[in-house]
């Protein structure tokens, strides 16, 4: 009996499963369900409203959330004679997994014993996988053989085409600074407050506005944008399916943040990986969780302050300005490496 | 001739003014986080306290009522109606038929020609407006009804509220005092 009961936590602690499932999947999703409450209530804050509230009055309408899940999970599916059966379905499932598994790529501490995958290309492999979800929302549009279905899968074709380089280009800055794709290594460079943040703001931010621009939040929701395109390449979904694809959006934004908070924001620094499985593994992976979530809370602000872009002036800030701006960051960190500040 | 199209030219900011736009925009936005101006009204919690002269549910004076019939051949929304009423006159002490006017909250629009027009101020109105019949027959009045006060039950159980216009703040909730007065 208690071997059995042995062989389960050990199947549970195996750091790919455990990575997998409870940080990839479950946390993610605790995180993304208390942040859309979040940027409800904060849209309603700074618009002069209350938001959800009657549901549960005592703790701030906290249960609404529930409550839409409920109700997403028991609608009826429906899956319209026009579509492409086999594209339609499996489009939201694989962009769903696709945008949980970067989380493999990502250390949650520096002891090797805990690492899913070897962590010498971290970086690349983590932003590879970050990149495949999207291909899968112009499948869906594609399927959906509705009009605006596929005008919004073009638009977020078109995002991609301006986003990735960003996004990509501007987490690498973090190579530049430190001449490694490692990520572990990545963090052990910033011991001691020296967090690229404070090195290299620029690359922050040019990362951020990318991952804002990657995961259609405000002011760049332009592919998913109400008033032009009902749901984007979503149109035709409903009830649970409709559900996945939104969650897989904020799920995928949660693991840009992890990798934001790893790259830029000290990883789990001031907490040092100690021994055994709690400090080990668990403390590391909780600050990196916190962190995240804070820059998850400034992502959905903008929910409340911005309206959204055009296509147009979204393309345009993307080449514009924000692509001279990350080259420059990229720059700034070769110097800052030239130099021997890091 | 229809107008021409016209070619507009918006001159392309500058990358530093635009960057002052979205810091000011986001300071704005953080400003109202920490310091929230919610205007909602909590319904059923609190409700909005109206003044004296707010054309709500009308009420008859029977007794300053002289049949003239005025309010039911002003009503645009043909709600009001002249019933007949049997009574004795007080100085023959004979019986003879009196028309008073009843009221359908069906088709009343609360436009308040009926009050207005009355030449002996036998109608007047009671400053609210959110009475819930439970069924059609219970919004036409009779003559007995019409000349109650409607009970007014989200009084008894919310709060009472006003709206002001604050030359700073823009619009303000504030509490008031369930009879009269205003209080902060
Ligand atoms: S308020 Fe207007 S609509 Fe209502 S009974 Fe009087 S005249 Fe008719
Ligand atoms: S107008 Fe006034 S006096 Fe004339 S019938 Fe109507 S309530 Fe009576």
């Amino acid at each position: 009996m208690t071997g059995w009961v042995e062989a389960i936590i050990k199947i549970i602690e195996w750091p790919p499963l455990w990575q997998l499932v409870v940080l990839g999947l479950i946390a993610p999703l605790a995180v993304v369900i208390y942040i859309l409450w979040f940027e409800r209530k904060t849209a309603a804050r700074v618009q002069r409203r209350i938001g959800p509230y009657h549901v549960s009055p005592r703790i701030a309408g906290g249960l609404q959330l529930l409550a839409d899940l409920i109700r997403y999970s028991f609608q009826e599916v429906i899956i319209p004679k026009t579509v492409d059966k086999a594209a339609f379905i499996s489009a939201p499932l694989i962009a769903l997994i696709l945008s949980i598994l970067p989380v493999v790529a990502i250390p949650f501490t520096d002891v090797p014993k805990w690492f899913p995958l070897p962590m010498d290309y971290s970086l690349i492999l983590a932003l590879a996988l970050v990149t495949l979800s999207p291909l899968f929302i112009i499948v869906a549009g594609w399927a959906s053989n509705n009009k605006f279905a596929i005008i919004g899968g073009m638009r977020e074709a078109y995002l991609i085409v301006s986003y990735e380089i960003i996004a990509i280009l501007s987490f690498l800055a973090a190579t530049a600074m430190t001449g490694t794709y490692n990520l572990v290594d990545i963090v052990h460079a910033q011991t001691g407050w020296k967090w690229f943040i404070v090195l290299n703001p620029l690359a922050f931010f040019t990362a951020f506005v990318g991952v804002l621009l990657s995961t259609s939040g405000f002011p760049f929701e332009i592919a998913e944008s109400e008033h032009e395109v009902v749901a984007g390449a979503f149109t035709e979904y409903s009830g649970l399916m409709y559900g996945i694809n939104m969650g897989a959006a904020y799920l995928k934004r949660m693991i840009y943040s992890l990798l934001l908070t790893v790259v830029f924001l000290g990883g789990w620094y001031p907490l040092k990986p100690g021994e055994g499985f709690i400090w080990g593994y668990l403390a590391p992976s909780i600050v990196i969780f916190i962190k995240a979530t804070i820059l998850m809370m400034i992502f959905s602000f903008f929910r409340a302050v911005y309206g959204r872009y055009r296509l147009d002036q979204a393309i345009e800030i993307a080449w514009k300005i924000l692509f001279p701006l990350t080259v420059i960051a990229f720059g700034l960190g070769l110097l800052e490496a030239y130099y021997g500040i890091i | 001739m229809p107008p021409r199209p016209v070619e507009k030219h918006v001159h392309p900011r500058g990358i530093f003014s635009r960057f002052k736009g979205n810091l000011e925009a986001i300071a704005i936005g953080v400003k109202y986080f920490f310091d929230p101006k919610r205007s909602t009204l909590i319904y059923p919690k609190e409700y909005i306290k109206l003044r004296e002269g707010y054309r709500g549910f009308i009420v008859l004076v029977k007794n300053k009522c002289i049949s003239c019939s005025s309010c039911a051949r002003i009503c645009p929304a043909a709600a009001m109606k002249m019933v007949k009423v049997p009574v004795t006159d007080p100085k023959t002490g004979k019986q003879r038929i009196k028309k008073f006017p009843v009221i359908n909250y069906n088709r009343c629009i609360f436009c308040g020609y009926c009050v207005d027009v009355c030449p002996t101020e036998a109608l007047y109105h009671v400053p609210y407006h959110d009475i819930v019949y439970e069924s059609m027959e219970e919004a036409v009045t009779d003559l007995e009804s019409f000349q109650k006060e409607p009970e007014y039950k989200t009084a008894k159980e919310g709060l009472p509220v006003r709206y002001i216009v604050d030359e700073v703040k823009g619009l303000v909730k504030i509490r008031v005092k369930k009879e009269g007065g205003e209080k902060k």
